[in-house]
């Protein structure tokens, strides 16, 4: 294959292993304990930035400014802006999930996402204002030495080694009790607490974790990128990590990587193959966003609980009489 | 003599102006199946709601167990084994009729972040027993066959029989019924009664809101009335027959002035 294609192909994976961090992390807020995290992408940025003034060394340059400066390298900047996000996703959590249900939280959270990008888009002091942060370096990229151009085969790996771990964590997660206990707070929440849950807790860690899955996300884009601005974490962005959801089926991990395939890999990276006209240069952001639409009414429409619905764990067999060795089964489904 | 499980003294709960419980007092002994009567609007919803936590006490004392338990929400006391059912059923509705029951087993099965990443083998154990012991109620609740369907799919009856089931696999010391006899046919009226019965029979004490007097006639004792917020009258349904004051406020009279 020619080395175009080859560079095209592997970006298009490290965007796509990217965006399987997001939709996992998402479906263990949304997913399973049901919060309308309209704030979601901010935690993504949280992480970006973050992870990037950790690698950075202290801004000197005037017009370049921003926080901490750390001149620290990877994992470490990897954990400090999964850490942020976390932290912020539990202050968030604090006021917000304690006091507030519901729709009125998904309104507050859209709050969070408005003031936390105003404030960063116009304090150049934080992360360089609507500039944002360039020029981060890579990982390994002093080490190794390689070609900017193959630097994509270096990520790969690295990209590939954190969605491995963070899907063992939702998979776990999702088949475990605190799962089974998630799923009970979203379908009802007084009923929960009723059967003895402490269901400001469980959504609270719930808000966490997924915080903490955006966080790493934010981390990795920065990392292969080089660079974040306000741009690139606009309210939309948001929706669309919903979208991809909800079409690939929100409770499942399966369902959150095969969303994250159909939207960000299908559609966005479909869309931006289609030619452009020189007239109607927005065409294709259009298109993208129209097409992205049209799958989420079609799912919900045909399949509502999405491609790959939540799994229900099923028990075979009758109960046979005290005994019997064969009884209790489970089967996964 | 022993304290009564649930004493209830002086609960005075108002919405804005309405004074919807207005110093209400009784007292439900261990063992029993204690009945809660009276006209719409006696309080004995808020009265329930109060008592399981849902709503706050303003005034009062609830004693649950030898512990003044006023302030607790309904989680720190369905711990301590105080359950309540709701007027409407309210199943988990995307979870199926096992996983429903499965939930309700709190304390039994480690539900923390971090058992489920590092103690999936402990988790393992304890849900093997919960199954077995979920399918065990289920089996004599007669909804085995629909273990794995989702709540939702359940017809009105079957969800009666689920929300008595997933209380009772909550271990219960003291049940709260909000009517469960509502909108049910006399067939599952029948079965649901004998459950109870044998749940009593087994240890746990009821308190239930019921407007059919034909069950609480033959289940409960005693049986408390209320009427404007306030406990009536207590003792058995043949003692409240003859009061004029229980009639004159529920029962009624064939012909009134």
């Amino acid at each position: 294959m020619p080395h175009d294609l080859n560079y095209y192909l592997a970006t298009l994976a490290v965007y796509f292993l990217i965006y399987c961090v997001l939709t996992l992390g998402l479906n263990i807020t949304f997913g399973m304990a049901g919060i309308f995290d309209f704030s979601y992408i901010t935690f993504m940025a949280i992480g970006a930035y973050f992870a990037g003034v950790a690698v950075l060394p202290p801004s000197n340059v005037p017009g370049l400014q921003w926080i901490l400066g750390l001149n620290l390298g990877f994992p470490v900047d990897l954990l400090i802006g999964a850490l942020a996000a976390g932290v912020f996703g539990l202050l968030i959590g604090l006021v917000a999930i304690r006091r507030i249900r519901s729709d009125y939280l998904a309104m507050v959270l859209v709050a969070v996402w408005t003031i936390t990008w105003s404030v960063t888009s116009t304090t150049i002091g934080l992360f360089n204002g609507q500039q944002g942060l360039i020029g981060v370096p890579q990982p390994f990229e002093a080490q190794l030495g390689v070609n900017p151009n193959d630097y994509v085969f270096v990520f790969i790996p690295i990209a590939a080694a954190a969605l491995a771990i963070l899907f063992a964590v939702a998979y776990c997660i999702e088949r475990s009790p605190f799962g089974r206990a998630l799923r009970a707070t979203r379908e009802d929440q007084d009923v929960a607490a009723a059967f003895g849950k402490r269901t400001v807790r469980l959504r609270l860690t719930a808000m966490v974790v997924g915080s903490v899955y955006a966080g790493v996300a934010g981390a990795l884009t920065i990392e292969f990128l080089s660079a974040m601005s306000p741009n690139a974490w606009a309210i939309i962005e948001t929706v669309i990590i919903f979208s991809a959801l909800i079409v690939g089926g929100r409770g499942n991990v399966f369902g959150a990587v095969l969303g994250a395939l159909l939207v960000r890999i299908l559609i966005i990276e479909g869309t931006g193959l289609l030619p452009t006209l020189p007239d109607h240069p927005e065409l294709i952001g259009a298109t993208r966003n129209i097409l992205i639409g049209l799958l989420v009414i079609v799912v919900l429409y045909f399949r509502p609980q999405g491609v790959i619905p939540e799994r229900r764990r099923r028990y075979f067999e009758s109960r046979k009489p005290a005994g019997d060795a064969s009884a209790e089964v489970p089967k996964r489904g | 003599m022993a304290e009564p499980l649930l004493s209830v003294t002086g609960v005075v709960h108002a919405y804005g102006g309405v004074q919807a419980v207005n110093g209400c007092t009784f007292e439900v002994p261990e063992g029993v199946i204690c009945g809660l009567i009276g006209p719409n609007g006696a309080g004995k919803t808020t009265l329930v709601d109060v008592v399981a936590g849902a709503i706050h006490l303003q005034q009062g004392t609830v004693r649950y167990a030898g512990t003044d338990i006023g302030g607790w929400h309904p989680d720190r006391l369905a711990r301590a084994g105080l359950i309540r059912t709701f007027q409407l059923s309210r199943e988990f509705r995307q979870l199926t009729v096992l996983e429903n029951l499965l939930v309700a087993a709190t304390g039994r099965i480690d539900e923390s972040l971090v058992g489920a990443l590092f103690r999936r083998r402990q988790i393992a154990v304890a849900e093997r027993e919960l199954v077995k012991e979920a399918r065990g109620l289920l089996e004599i609740f007669g909804l085995d066959a629909l273990r794995n369907d989702p709540a939702e799919t359940l017809s009105g009856g079957q969800k009666r029989l689920l929300e008595l089931a997933r209380a009772v696999m909550a271990h219960p010391r003291l049940l709260l019924l909000d009517e469960p006899m509502a909108g049910i046919n006399p067939a599952l009226m029948g079965l649901l009664e004998s459950h109870i019965r044998r749940l009593n029979s087994q240890g746990i004490t009821f308190l239930m809101v019921e407007h059919n007097l034909g069950v609480v006639d033959r289940m409960c004792e005693p049986v408390v009335v209320m009427a404007e917020g306030k406990a009536l009258a207590v003792g058995s349904m043949a003692d409240h027959r003859s009061s004029d004051a229980v009639i004159t406020a529920y029962l009624g009279r064939g012909t009134q002035a």
